[in-house]
């Protein structure tokens, strides 16, 4: 295993560097405009543009493979035009961007030894690559239930669309109640991030945090989306299993950077132990840190 | 998707009112003044509120010439948190500090909000909800309660019920019919402040499941209102009622009203803690988490002037399912207790006997699913 770790290691510096800055233009950009986002698809534009640098940096640190720089480079230029530009973002293509640099650093090997080594060098990137991944789920978990939505006023039954019975609309709002928590909660860590660094001292805590509501949230949409769609959601043909095969794939991938599901639930509970008290564990990694720059 | 909870970081001076709070209670701990017990929405102490009311803790976010300290909304979040998480007694000032008086301040009168803002800041007149009638609960467009312009006044009949307080509290705000409901059934109505101590109606006793009274039935008979006491534009009450919800629906109240079981059964961890229990512990906390951050999202978003009325809806329904679905999660770790206390049991029989209100007051689980479905599109 540490073997195929080598190349994790001897990060090429110019990749590291320019993620870097695209990554700080970037996060200083969603900063400004943090407090207030004009409207939804700006939102969704900051989050998807800051998914895929952040993924970009801890990929830039895991990867120095010519075809990853290759990948990266494509990303960031994407990333860059479409940040700068008020148009309306092209999802499709950053989607494709993210995917294709998940399919390279998603080696299934590359994040087991990530997690299994812990090298001290290698932490920060590890940590940049579960957040990219929280990234990633919130803007998979928000395409499963907008297909859903779109798909329940379309479908009729009992002669009238789906979306006028109430169990469909109390299941589909409750995915929308977990899918709200997932992103408010990814944010979080996010900005912890931005502001305090990979060094912060309370981003594990936080992502740990991510991988059981995330975990949780992919399991309510799996089940409501799919079940709102009926058997149409079950074909290759139809595009909702390909944010849930992404769901499912990326969920494994978060949670085994963090050791495993219940090992984040374990670390959480013993800093609720030892800070004697489950509400001053939570406001304690809720309170922003120092800043590491 | 048009849910909007952005990030926002807790200012150092309500990183700073947090050490005071605690050590407030604290000391309010130590003089036993006090115990942990029962519901945030019960434990009724007056003594208790005007105390908070010295400490300029109630209205705090209010301009100053109405009494209040001029402070932010996430200062309130700060101080209500802490002192829900430490089960402190605060149901006397609750609604008035939390929506009667926010109410007040945005379509109050000028007389009306020098008459009962600076008195609800000081803790001394506390005020009920009467939305509620016995026809009328989650439909409650459909209020039957009337009020008819008289010489000088309104004279009110009807029924409100479920009015928590009513007597023990000084005034309600009354939602009453004052003219045709109109197609939406919205229009046509007004909200009043009723002195609940004038005698000209009957505050009747219900006794809720645990025993306690808690709610009331509320007769108006003829009874008289000046026209001093109507709150805003007759038949704006639609409106205004609505403007409450995202002060009554995002706050830590609804997803804290379980914490004290989880405390408890964390101080019973022993030397050498369960994993079970640790698990519990870390998933309670996950889940916290990201409530927190919504709600902390909801309360600076109502500092900037908005009306998250489909957040902080949200909030809640997430909220209180959490909520209740914890009691089942500490309940099943009694054994790997060491042992179990008298305050962990205590705890989870309270938590468990009060589990369901928490579900059904300030909006029913399934009328907050339906607003978050139409917020969806989907109706
Ligand atoms: C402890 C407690 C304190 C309270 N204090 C106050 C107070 O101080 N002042 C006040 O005004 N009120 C108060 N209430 C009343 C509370 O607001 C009502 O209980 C609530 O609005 C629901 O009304 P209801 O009880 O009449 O139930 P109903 O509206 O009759 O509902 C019964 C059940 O049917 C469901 N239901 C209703 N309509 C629909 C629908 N369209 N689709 C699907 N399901 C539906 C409800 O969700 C609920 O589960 C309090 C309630 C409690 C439990």
């Amino acid at each position: 295993m540490t073997a195929t770790l080598q190349p994790v290691l001897s990060a090429d510096a110019m990749v590291r560097d320019a993620a870097g800055r695209a990554f700080d233009d970037l996060a200083a950009d969603w900063f400004r405009s943090e407090a207030t986002f004009p409207d939804d698809a700006a939102r969704v534009r900051k989050r998807q543009a800051l998914l895929n640098a952040v993924a970009a940096l801890g990929f830039a640190d895991a990867l120095a493979s010519p075809d990853a720089r290759e990948a990266w480079v494509d990303a960031a230029s994407i990333l860059r035009a479409q940040a700068r530009s008020a148009a309306p973002i092209d999802m499709a293509l950053l989607l494709a961007t993210g995917d294709r640099l998940a399919s390279i650093a998603g080696d299934p090997s590359l994040y087991e030894c990530a997690a299994d080594a812990g090298l001290p060098g290698n932490a920060q990137a590890v940590l940049a690559l579960a957040l990219g991944r929280c990234l990633q789920i919130c803007a998979a978990l928000e395409a499963a239930l907008d297909l859903s939505l779109q798909y329940v006023q379309d479908r009729r039954q009992f002669g009238r669309p789906l979306a006028r019975f109430q169990a469909i609309q109390h299941s589909l709002a409750i995915a929308a109640e977990e899918l709200a928590a997932s992103t408010a909660l990814t944010d979080l860590a996010l900005a912890c991030m931005v502001r305090e660094g990979c060094a912060s001292a309370r981003l594990p805590g936080l992502l740990d945090a991510a991988a059981l509501v995330l975990g949780h949230a992919i399991d309510v949409v799996y089940d409501a989306s799919h079940q709102a769609h009926g058997a149409i959601g079950f074909t290759r043909e139809y595009p909702l299993h390909r944010h849930s095969l992404n769901l499912l794939r990326w969920r494994d991938d978060l949670q085994r950077l963090r050791g495993g599901e219940l090992r984040c639930a374990e670390r959480l509970g013993d800093a609720a132990l030892q800070a004697q008290g489950v509400w001053s564990a939570v406001t304690a990694l809720m309170q922003p840190g120092d800043r590491h720059d | 998707m048009n849910l909007h909870f952005p990030v926002f970081e807790l200012p150092a001076e309500a990183q700073a009112l947090r050490r005071e709070v605690r050590a407030f209670i604290a000391a309010e701990n130590r003089a036993g003044l006090w115990q942990r017990g029962g519901d945030f929405a019960t434990h009724y102490d007056p003594a208790f509120s005007r105390r908070l009311g010295a400490r300029g803790w109630l209205g705090m976010t209010w301009p100053r010439r109405y009494g209040g300290q001029e402070r932010s909304m996430l200062e309130r979040l700060v101080l209500s948190e802490e002192l829900i998480a430490a089960n402190a007694p605060i149901a006397a000032h609750w609604i008035a500090d939390r929506q009667s008086g926010p109410l007040l301040l945005r379509y109050g009168s000028e007389a009306q909000r020098r008459e009962f803002l600076p008195r609800i800041a000081r803790g001394e007149i506390f005020f009920s909800i009467g939305m509620s009638e016995p026809d009328s609960g989650s439909d409650l467009a459909s209020v039957r309660t009337r009020a008819v312009q008289v010489d000088g006044g309104w004279r009110i009949d009807g029924r409100k019920l479920w009015t928590s307080f009513a007597h023990l509290n000084h005034y309600a705000i009354v939602l009453a019919r004052t003219g045709a409901a109109g197609e939406s059934r919205h229009e046509g109505l007004s909200q009043f402040i009723v002195d609940l101590k004038a005698g000209d109606l009957e505050v009747r006793p219900i006794v809720n499941m645990a025993g306690q009274r808690e709610f009331n039935e509320v007769v108006f008979t003829g009874s008289f209102v000046p026209d001093a006491r109507l709150v805003g534009e007759p038949g704006n009450g639609w409106r205004q009622v609505t403007s409450e919800l995202a002060y009554e629906r995002s706050g830590p109240e609804r997803y804290l009203s379980f914490i004290r079981l989880a405390e408890a059964a964390l101080q019973c961890a022993g030397a050498n803690p369960s994993p079970r229990l640790r698990e519990a512990l870390g998933r309670t906390s996950a889940k916290l988490i990201a409530l927190r951050s919504m709600s902390i999202a909801v309360a600076a978003l109502l500092q900037q002037g908005a009306m998250p009325n489909l957040e902080a809806s949200l909030i809640k329904d997430l909220g209180t399912a959490f909520e209740r679905e914890q009691i089942g999660v500490y309940r099943a770790l009694r054994s790997e207790l060491a042992p179990a206390s008298a305050e962990y049991l205590s705890a989870l029989a309270e938590t468990t006997i009060y589990a369901p209100s928490w579900t059904l007051r300030g909006g029913t689980r399934e009328i907050l699913r339906g607003i978050v479905a139409r917020g969806l599109g989907m109706r």
